[in-house]
């Protein structure tokens, strides 16, 4: 049950121990002791729930409160389901499994001690969001693999690209988490608790109250998981090393967003305009996901779209209220990717051994251009959605600019008025 | 006119940019086959540090090492004040002395600039440290700056912009390349596709510039940065327009004037130099294009502008700026800010260096002032990484000649042992196999090694029982005329028609495997059904690489083992089937394969008393996750492992009736002498023999102490290469040294399976006995040649044309990778992504990148190939005479070239243009035991040593003790 704890704690040390220089072998040695704990812990947590340990320990844990202030209280409860005992063994054993491959990966890599504690406080993040029992404490690990997986875009600052795209995630999940933060608050004011045994009254609740939450949690969800029309930042978040990717957009940052879905599962199944909307979502985002992976050449980009097309067949999954079906094509589809990811720069060597595709030309153009063409030539650029969705916020960027230049005008006048 | 680096001088402006382009984009093909060369290879007309410093210019890149890196050299004694005086009293010659301002010379203030870095151009960085740092130097400062205020240094030409996208980013428009580059990368990259991609793109038959249009045609939005772009790349083709024409429209809207096109052009191809550069090697070399559509630079530049000038147009009109060339160039030309900070700080410096008053800066005349800022121009930054890059090889080049003077003078009285030995060892030139033959020698026992290029003499398209199709095994300048095929034995031919068949419904299960996890339906079933298998895997894979890729191939032996197979060397005219499906030769005639051994024979000078067990080793190197494997194998076998031609070579020196065919050309091998061929796999180390059931009864005692020997060899010389990995600990024993080493080839996170020719730097030509015995450290090619054999230099001829361009390519490939890593090398391979089959971008769209990455060449210390040879100074220039390459790369100084006298030793170095002796220094080099005695304690490169075990003389080595005391100097 201590499995956050324990990793988060194998954070803290790391993050101390970043202060002043350490070896390689020092770091690793801390976050591994961190990861093999969270996943041991995770192990425990299952053998636990299943009462191999003695009696059955399942459902709530309370452990307090972290914070109350006036009537609203954040309650430290973990929970302990199938569900997130699934997550949580499968996020611990990929980021310990990363974590090994990593630690000869990075070898001689300068940021080699950033490497692994984001490691470290993606580990803390997964298992925090997989036991969390109440959204507050949830919405504390999201956050978490929300900034690390921005910084392992970034990874290599120096170039402009990573840094490019690692602001261009952070931007759509910070918009997206207004979702949750919305969900959170409006699921403490109207169910009094933001436990998520409590949603299982929303059923009290107006259809419109109801809908407004499936929508606010789909669109935390749509982000994190990359769902159009935030497909944008995925294929971009390809800039960081390997295993990183492996982890991040192979294997569990993009699935988080369906674990919300499942753990808000109550809300899903009360909200049937989010339900059908997300199964929507998740059906585009799959076609258009899998037009994309057939015309990119690249191997992560192929392989970010592949992942992508899974993940919005998961959601039109949970949508269908198929959560079991959901959770297990979840667990699969992550450990599949997670070695294909790993194993990207082999592309070369199974050309090798497997051969070329036996016959890969293109179609003559002769005639009249045909469907298979003219899909080839929306998907190559994706439908240019970053440049739309660009577009859109544009109007956004003028307006804060022009606020921003205002303020600076009006502050000048008023501090002319001090100096007289 | 043909002008040097490309072009027709009588030529279009447009044509003449496009053809600099073709020389100056890098040259590397496919990556599937990596071979080295000169980066700089189009400037190789041009003495070496005139092209370095051209090409660092026209590219963008580094020239040297950055100062600071020198200067740490300095620090860390790889570089000594010795070496740095001598460079610097060659740099400047007579005029050394010659006195210039506050009573320094030339040679105390290129002194100063060389040691202390006081010479900046960061005035905003100037600031800080005045503000944040020791105030100790106000005073002189304070002096520098009242003096020159009113009397600045001249400025310095900056350089100007040379494209639109240039002069917008320095006014602070958008810059035009970010959209630009992300649509041409796309677009390129599905072009160039080699099959990698699930469909491909349509209408490629098109050429470039008709599939993007077609693209268009179909529906492809339009690039919201480039407006207008989709109808006019529609219309041109629709009109017919050429390229040409399309990239003529594009520079007339841009109002690109006459003068400027040539270097517009070039420069407008060289911005994304990875993509176009590929584009102009497939033109080059249309049969390393496996897709359809042909790939013409002049297309991509049509694309590219035609893209370019919406964008540019589009960036202007939002910034309010001109679209016309020289309106827009002539707005770009910044105005240079003070540099006030700048040239005080460095009057101070070199003032304080000098040991100079405050009262002497102040007293300053102008005319010294400016007598000052005339001498420091001219010590630029390029000019003082020159002398320290003399430094840096003088130091080795000394080092290396001192290291083979001592060992000469060690064993010139040792008289040969006339016995039988009882093993002999042909391996690859490879500087990675001097460990190796190093090993062998400090064996006991009475044994020879060689070196000779690793493709044994043999030029052969090869097809191996598994290959689709024949591939060049052989130096890339060459093409073969012969087709060898490795054939299952006859008892073996059923069940390898078995095999076959499996082999087929295998590959196609991967590709499926492939293919059919990356679509909807397939992805879906495919994660259900070996999700949780494919978890097992990478935990195996990364937990136990090394026992558990044993295991697999174990089990793969075990059920659909490789049947025994030959190779077909001789042609077989007479039987039929004479050629190829390629209308090649199959097989050599026996004079043919005659010659080739009598040519190997002669050129290492193994003519008489061969042992009776010779063993022939090629190399390759297998890693795992590496686009760049290819870059480890053999540079002689064209990228390729070179143990089909080690093979070759042995049975083709088994056969009587070659063996009677060599005796007619004056060699005699004995009956009694078996050839083995064997592969040497450089990343883990282990050797591989082939056709080992045909090796006589009578042989097998002689062949089991030949292979004991390599056993023990391959483990010592692992240790020895371990020393250089970070992650091996140091000291480990042969045992511990190859099962890392193994570990390192099987598992999937290896970035470094091995270092490669990271420590290439020199290059010995001549016999054994110059250099066995002495610890080269795995940096020099060892290349066997017998001047005595040798009578009319054809031999030399012979091994200077091969081993001149080979060893200077690895060596130069490597220079450039390592000066500057991100503009000619491909940079860190973490984030490295595969594309088109054809190459790696890094991270999710960039461009191609080319070159070494780093992970390759950070051990490396980049300088030019030391080649010594052992022939006088009179052979080498007839040869040069007759090999131009060669004379190029030693006139113009790509290598440097050292002539030792087969008779007495005498050194020559060749330098400008001539050969000066070279005089030894007395100091004695350090003598040990045994090589690990050496290096065993460091990880830095060692400088030569004596290695008394190696030499195989006993009454040298009791006159010789060792000295104990020793510690390892680099």
């Amino acid at each position: 049950m201590l499995a956050p704890l324990t990793s988060a704690l194998g954070i803290g040390v790391a993050l101390l121990a970043r202060g002043n220089w350490l070896g390689e072998d020092t770091v690793e040695r801390v976050i591994r002791v961190g990861l093999i704990a969270s996943l041991l812990a995770a192990l425990a947590a299952t053998m636990g729930a299943l009462g191999l340990l003695g009696a059955p320990v399942r459902g709530e844990i309370d452990y307090g409160s972290w914070l109350v202030v006036g009537r609203y209280e954040i309650p430290l409860v973990l929970v302990a389901d199938p569900l997130s005992i699934a997550f949580s063994v499968l996020a611990a054993a990929l980021t310990a499994l990363v974590g090994r491959f990593s630690r000869t990966y990075l070898h001689k890599e300068p940021g080699f001690a950033r490497f692994f504690v984001l490691l470290g406080l993606f580990a803390g993040g997964t298992q925090l969001v997989a036991y969390a029992g109440a959204l507050d404490l949830f919405f504390a690990g999201w956050e978490l693999i929300g900034i690390s997986s921005a910084l392992f875009i970034g990874f290599f600052h120096e170039r402009e690209m990573p840094a490019r795209s690692a602001v261009r995630a952070f931007a759509t999940y910070r918009l997206c988490d207004v979702g949750l933060l919305l969900g959170t608050v409006s699921v403490h004011e109207w169910l009094g608790s933001t436990r998520f045994s409590a949603l299982e009254g929303v059923a009290t609740l107006s259809p419109l109250a109801v809908t407004a939450l499936g929508g606010m949690f789909l669109l935390s969800a749509m982000g994190k998981s990359a769902q159009l029309p935030f497909s944008g930042w995925l294929p971009r978040a390809m800039e960081g090393p390997t295993p990183s990717s492996a982890l991040f957009y192979g294997a569990v940052s993009v699935h988080a967003g369906l674990y919300l879905l499942l753990r808000v599962e109550p809300v899903i199944a009360a909200a049937p305009v989010a339900a059908a909307l997300g199964g929507f979502v998740g059906i585009a985002t799959a076609i258009y996901a899998t037009m994309v992976a057939r015309t990119h050449p690249d191997a992560k980009g192929a392989l970010a779209h592949a992942t992508l097309a899974q993940i919005g067949l998961i959601l039109a999954e949970i949508s269908m209220g198929l959560t079991t079906l959901a959770l297990v094509h979840l667990v699969c589809h992550a450990m599949l990717r997670a070695w294909q990811f790993l194993r990207a720069p082999n592309m070369i060597h199974d050309a090798h051994t497997f051969g070329h595709h036996a016959v890969h030309r293109s179609t003559d153009g002769v005639g009249s251009v045909t469907l298979r063409d003219r899909l080839f030539a929306v998907a190559l650029h994706r439908l240019r959605l970053d440049e739309r969705l660009d577009a859109a916020v544009d109007p956004v960027l003028a307006l804060s600019r022009g606020l921003s230049t205002m303020e600076r005008r009006v502050r000048g006048v008023l501090s002319v008025r001090q100096d007289a | 006119m043909q002008l040097p680096g490309g072009g027709d001088a009588h030529a279009s402006p447009i044509d003449r940019g496009v053809a600099r382009a073709h020389v100056l984009l890098p040259d590397q093909g496919p990556i599937g086959v990596f071979v080295h060369h000169n980066t700089l290879h189009a400037l190789q007309h041009l003495p070496f540090h005139a092209a370095v410093q051209q090409g660092a210019a026209l590219v963008g890149a580094r020239a040297y090492l950055p100062l600071e890196e020198f200067r740490r050299h300095f620090e860390t004694g790889r570089i000594e004040a010795d070496d740095l005086h001598r460079a610097l009293d060659a740099a400047l010659g007579d005029t050394a002395a010659t006195p210039v301002a506050l009573g320094l010379t030339r040679r105390d203030l290129w002194w100063t600039l060389l040691r202390h870095d006081i010479d900046v151009d960061d005035v905003a960085g100037l600031g800080f440290l005045r503000q944040h740092g020791p105030r100790a130097h106000e005073a002189m400062l304070r002096a520098a700056e009242a003096r020159l205020v009113g009397h600045l240094r001249p400025a310095r030409p900056v350089p100007l912009p040379v494209r639109h996208r240039d002069a917008l980013v320095a006014l602070g428009a958008g810059d035009t390349d970010v959209a630009v580059h992300a649509e041409l990368i796309r677009l390129s990259a599905v072009f160039l596709d080699h099959g990698q991609a699930l469909q491909a793109m349509p209408a490629r038959s098109r050429g470039f510039l008709g599939a993007v249009a077609y693209l268009f045609e179909a529906g492809s939005p339009e690039p919201t940065s480039c407006p207008g772009v989709r109808d006019d790349i529609r219309q041109a083709v629709a009109a017919g327009m050429t390229s040409r024409a399309v990239i003529d429209a594009a520079l007339l809207a841009l109002g690109v004037d006459e003068a400027s096109v040539e270097s517009y052009v070039l420069a407008t191809a060289l911005a994304l130099p990875g993509w176009a550069g590929m584009f102009s090697r497939l033109e080059r070399h249309p049969h390393e294009h496996v897709a359809d559509g042909r790939a013409l630079l002049e297309d991509f530049l049509a694309v590219r502008l035609a893209h370019e000038r919406r964008a540019i147009e589009a960036s202007a009109r939002a910034a309010g700026l001109p679209v016309a060339w020289p309106a827009l160039r002539a707005l770009a030309d910044a105005p240079t800010t003070s540099s006030l900070p700048l040239d005080a700080w460095l009057l101070a410096g070199l003032a304080r260096e000098g040991g100079r008053s405050e009262a002497d800066v102040a007293a300053m005349a102008d005319e010294s002032l400016d007598a000052l800022w005339r001498e420091v121009d001219a010590c630029s930054r390029v000019a003082r990484q020159q002398v320290w890059q003399e430094a840096f090889e003088g130091r080795y080049r000394r080092q290396v000649l001192d290291g083979l003077a001592h060992m000469r003078a060690a064993t010139v009285d040792t008289t040969p042992d006339a016995t039988r030995p009882d093993a002999q060892f042909l391996f690859c030139i490879d500087e990675r196999e001097e460990s190796l033959r190093r090993a062998i020698d400090e064996q006991p026992g009475h044994h020879d090694t060689f070196g000779v290029a690793g493709f044994f003499g043999l030029a052969i398209d090869f097809q191996g029982l598994d290959d689709r199709s024949p591939a060049a095994y052989c130096p890339v300048v060459v093409t073969p005329q012969h087709e060898v095929h490795e054939a299952p034995v006859y008892t073996d031919r059923g069940w390898q028609a078995v095999r076959a068949g499996l082999r087929v419904r295998w590959q196609a299960s991967g590709r499926g495997l492939h293919r059919r996890s990356r679509t909807l339906s397939g992805g879906a079933g495919l994660s259900l059904l070996i999700g949780p298998l494919a978890a097992a895997t990478a935990i195996a894979r990364v937990l136990a690489p090394r026992w558990s890729l044993a295991w697999r191939d174990r089990v793969q032996q075990r059920l659909v083992p490789r049947p025994a197979t030959r190779l077909s060397p001789l042609h077989v005219g007479e039987l039929g089937g004479t050629t190829s499906s390629r209308g090649k030769q199959v097989g050599f005639a026996l004079d043919e394969a005659a010659d080739r051994v009598c040519a190997v024979l002669q050129s290492i000078g193994l003519v008489h008393n061969l042992a009776r067990v010779i063993v022939v080793l090629g190399h390759g190197s297998t890693s795992l996750n590496n686009p760049h494997e290819s870059a480890h194998d053999c540079g002689a076998c064209g990228g390729r492992r070179g143990g089909a031609n080690a093979r070759l070579f042995a049975e083709m020196a088994n056969r009587l009736e070659i063996r009677a065919a060599v005796r007619a050309r004056g060699i005699d091998i004995p009956a009694d002498v078996w050839f083995v061929g064997a592969l040497h796999d450089t990343a883990d180390d282990s050797i591989v023999y082939a056709d080992l059931e045909h090796l006589p009864a009578t042989h097998a005692a002689d062949f089991d102490a030949a292979r004991a020997m390599l056993e023990r060899a391959r483990g010592v010389s692992a240790a020895e290469r371990a020393r250089r990995f970070d992650d091996a600990p140091l000291g480990l024993s042969p045992t511990q040294a190859l099962q890392h080493v193994q570990a390192r080839a099987a598992h999937m996170a290896q970035p470094r399976p091995e270092y490669g020719h990271c420590t290439n730097a020199s290059c010995v030509v001549g016999r054994r006995t110059l250099t066995r015995g002495l610890h080269l450290d795995r940096r020099a090619f060892l290349v066997s040649y017998d001047p005595t054999v040798d009578r009319d230099d054809r031999i030399l001829e012979r091994i200077l044309a091969a081993v001149g361009p080979v060893g200077a390519g690895i060596s130069l490939e490597y220079f450039f990778s390592s000066v500057d890593n991100e503009r000619y090398g491909c940079g860190t391979k973490l984030p490295h992504n595969v594309t088109g089959l054809i190459g790696v971008m890094a991270g999710h769209q960039s461009d191609l990148r080319t070159g070494l990455p780093l992970q390759m060449v950070e051990l490396h210390e980049p300088m030019r190939l030391l080649l010594v040879v052992e022939a006088t100074p009179e052979s080498l220039l007839a040869v040069a005479s007759r090999q131009p390459e060669v004379c190029e790369l030693v006139v113009k100084e790509w290598v440097q070239l050292v002539s030792v006298h087969p008779q007495t030793g005498a050194m020559m170095h060749f330098a400008n243009g001539g050969f000066v002796p070279y005089v030894p220094s007395p100091t004695p080099i350090p003598r040990v035991q045994h090589s690990v005695d050496w290096h065993g304690r460091t990880r830095v490169p060692v400088a030569p040593a004596l290695v008394l075990g190696a030499i195989p003389a006993p009454g040298v080595v009791a006159s010789m003790a060792p000295d104990s005391t020793l510690v390892p100097v680099a």
